[in-house]
């Protein structure tokens, strides 16, 4: 600065202080703007068939809700009695354990026992609560109670935690999000809706300890099946697929359609989509950018 | 000078006096130093608990306090057209050239920076923060951005880190954008009399304690440094949210007695609270200009701060010492600074400070912008239309647009590079 005025001019500086810089406007753009700048520093590239695999099991989950949806229409049309109803209840519930025990290596008795214990208070829970439920609804018309049901349904899916089971595989504990909790809870209020038009009560019993053993620990099972191998997690959602759709054909033929419609647009065309719009995808970064802080705050 | 020409500025903001902040204090002090240039600068807020109608401030500042009430962190409610008829009358009354906006989310400012565009006045708009380009609340702000500033004539922005972030948010060519920092009142920031001693070490942190101004760091530097130190004592001015996490720090590591918690500060105790320490520490993570490091180096402290945003073009490297916002470089950064704390003259960062940073040089340079503004040509109503219909398209033209020019400039910095 001080007196040499030599020809070229002092170089320009990325600094705020000291006035305006000699030479340079203070609208001068210098060839270092927007020099800091990245572009798209986080994108993940995604492959079609990672993402397609990924989203079977949004349409794993869809065919478990329609097999329930099938197993409450019969029941409601009475062409399914309570024995057999009982009888799927225990077939479930000695599957799930089977599957529990062989794909979790780290399952010790005493879990095993207590998640027996869980389920045995459970059981007796709903049992004494069954009569309760038969007359629940008795003074609301049939269709608004299964209008509601199908509404809340809807919303069980949509705000479904699809990325992890809803009950945590053990060990793993975490508070679940809002939306997880307000799915399951009107997953099961639909399921009180529906047990509550039954004639007797061990069919509200039946029906209910189905709904809830379905809403409750496919998730978890299903968890268990992805994490011990995901051929056999591929396999078992495909034949979950068929065979819902192929209950939900014998029920309804319009239902099936838009069932199939709803199975392909998952998993077919969504993640095509996905890769699609990918490449418009554009971050910028830069020091404008708020910091992230490099470890946990424990509130 | 002597056909140098008197504008008739009105500033708008939602923020202003009895509010107290950057923008507040920039708005306040430009005006002053404005009106000593011979300009006329009318001032234009909302109306703050019963303080509505127009008031005069020292200078014959004359200031607004228009008949509407914040309903959101000193906001208006935005409503389009419902100041259109206030603000032409000022605008009539008080026979304003130029219009002058600050910060970006003031909803007034962007009602009556459209207003204005729209009876023909010439517009000069600045922006005070920082803002990305992910979250929802950021792109709706940039959307409302892009198309307040699709007519602007003038833009200004606190530093040149500033800068690039509005060009990219409002998609203004960079030639219109001006960089102005904010200045320091060097007279009211003086430093202590007499040197403090050393046998121990005082740093001052002076910030509401938030998540954006880093008070989590200071969760985990404070008992780092202090286990490390046993000299140093730490003075925490300010409140918020995340006071109760610093007390808990205390506690959990009793450090009560080296830990001062004093709540909030009014500013006009700040001085007095800056002199009493060696070391100002600043734990921001997002900050476009900070004005409290300003303060603390016209009082002769030693800054520490965080490297982030446009804090690095603040003051030369001799003045502060800066690091990464994780706290194992902060810690480093407090040591440096320690070590290097008995070279440091006060009264000599003051005089330094005293020819860094002037009000009256920001005003100087803002009315260079002013007379920027008025040589602009007026555009027709029509143009105006059509630009808000391309404003739908031009997210995606822009950034092409940046795209190629970043890969020109890549592209010529390669090839000066190899011509050296």
């Amino acid at each position: 600065m001080g007196g040499s005025s030599s020809p070229t001019k002092s170089r320009w500086k990325k600094v705020a202080y000291g006035g305006m810089q000699p030479g340079y406007d203070d609208n001068h753009t210098d060839e270092s703007f927007l020099e800091d700048m990245v572009m798209n520093a986080n994108v993940v590239k995604r492959d079609v068939m990672k993402v397609m695999q990924d989203s079977i099991s949004i349409s794993q989950y869809l065919s478990i809700v329609a097999l329930v949806g099938v197993v409450w229409t019969y029941t409601l049309n009475y062409m399914l009695d309570e024995n057999s109803l009982l009888l799927i209840d225990v077939g479930l519930l000695v599957s799930g354990f089977l599957v529990l025990i062989l794909t979790e290596e780290m399952l010790s008795l005493y879990l095993l026992f207590h998640y027996f214990l869980n389920i045995a208070f459970f059981i007796m829970g709903l049992y004494i609560l069954a009569p309760i439920y038969k007359t629940l609804t008795r003074s609301i018309s049939s269709d608004s109670i299964y209008s509601v049901t199908v509404s809340l349904l809807i919303i069980h899916l949509f705000l479904h935690d699809y990325s992890r089971s809803a009950v945590r595989a053990p060990g793993t504990w975490k508070n679940p999000s809002l939306t997880s909790c307000i799915s399951l809870n009107a997953s099961v209020v639909a399921s009180v809706f529906v047990a509550s038009r039954l004639p007797s009560w061990v069919n509200v019993f039946a029906i209910m300890l189905f709904s809830l053993l379905v809403f409750l620990f496919a998730p978890l099972v299903t968890y268990c099946i992805r994490k011990y191998s995901f051929r056999l997690h591929i396999l078992f959602s495909v034949g979950l697929m068929i065979l819902s759709l192929g209950l939900v054909y014998v029920l309804h033929k319009l239902l099936f359609v838009v069932f199939l419609v709803l199975l392909i647009f998952v998993t077919i065309v969504c993640p095509y989509w996905l890769i699609m719009i990918q490449e418009y995808k554009f971050e910028i970064n830069g020091p404008w950018d708020e910091a992230k802080l490099c470890f946990d705050i424990t509130d | 000078m002597g056909d140098r020409r008197q504008h008739r500025i009105l500033v708008v903001s939602d923020f202003f006096y009895p509010n107290f902040g950057g923008v507040e204090n920039h708005i306040y002090y430009l005006s002053q130093c404005l009106l000593k240039l011979g300009h006329k600068v009318v001032v234009m807020t909302h109306a703050y608990g019963n303080r509505s109608g127009v008031r005069y401030m020292t200078g014959g500042l004359k200031v607004y306090y228009i008949p509407w009430k914040p309903f959101l962190m000193q906001n208006t409610l935005p409503t389009f057209y419902g100041t259109l008829p206030i603000m032409r009358n000022i605008l009539i009354r008080e026979k304003i050239s130029i219009v002058h906006g600050h910060q970006a989310f003031s909803t007034l400012c962007h009602e009556a920076l459209m207003h204005a565009r729209t009876m023909g006045y010439k517009i000069v708009f600045t922006d005070h923060s920082l803002y990305g380009f992910a979250d929802v609340g950021s792109i709706h702000m940039n959307k409302v951005l892009q198309f307040t500033l699709a007519e602007i004539s003038q833009a200004i922005c606190v530093s040149h880190t500033s800068k690039e972030n509005t060009v990219l948010r409002s998609g203004l060519p960079p030639e219109k954008v001006f960089v102005i920092p904010n200045a320091v009142d060097t007279a009211m920031f003086m430093p202590a009399p007499e040197r403090l001693k050393s046998d121990e070490i005082v740093i001052v942190v002076i910030s509401r304690l938030v998540y954006r101004k880093g008070a989590d760091l200071l969760v985990e530097v404070i008992p780092e440094v202090c286990r490390l130190f046993p000299k140093v004592r730490f003075i925490v001015g300010g409140d918020g949210p995340k006071r109760v996490r610093l007390e808990e720090m205390r506690e959990k590591h009793s450090l009560q007695d080296r830990v001062e918690m004093l709540g909030a500060v009014p500013h006009a105790q700040v001085r007095s609270l800056l002199i009493s320490g060696h070391i100002f520490l600043n734990s921001s993570l997002t900050e476009a200009f900070c004005i409290a490091i300003l303060e603390a180096a016209s009082c002769g402290l030693l800054t520490v701060s965080t490297r982030v945003g446009g804090v690095p073009e603040v003051l030369p490297d001799d003045m502060i010492v800066l690091a990464e916002p994780d706290p194992v470089d902060m810690v480093r950064a407090i040591k440096k600074a320690i070590a290097i704390l008995p070279m440091i003259d006060p009264q000599d960062m003051h005089r330094r400070m005293k020819k860094l940073y002037d009000w009256h040089d920001v005003a100087r340079r803002t009315e260079v912008v002013y007379d920027r503004a008025l040589k602009c040509s007026d555009q027709h109503l029509l143009d105006r239309l059509s630009r808000y219909i391309l404003l739908t398209h031009l997210s995606s033209k822009f950034q092409r647009r940046v795209q190629r020019g970043i890969a020109l400039q890549r592209a010529s910095g390669d090839y000066s590079a190899e011509l050296s």
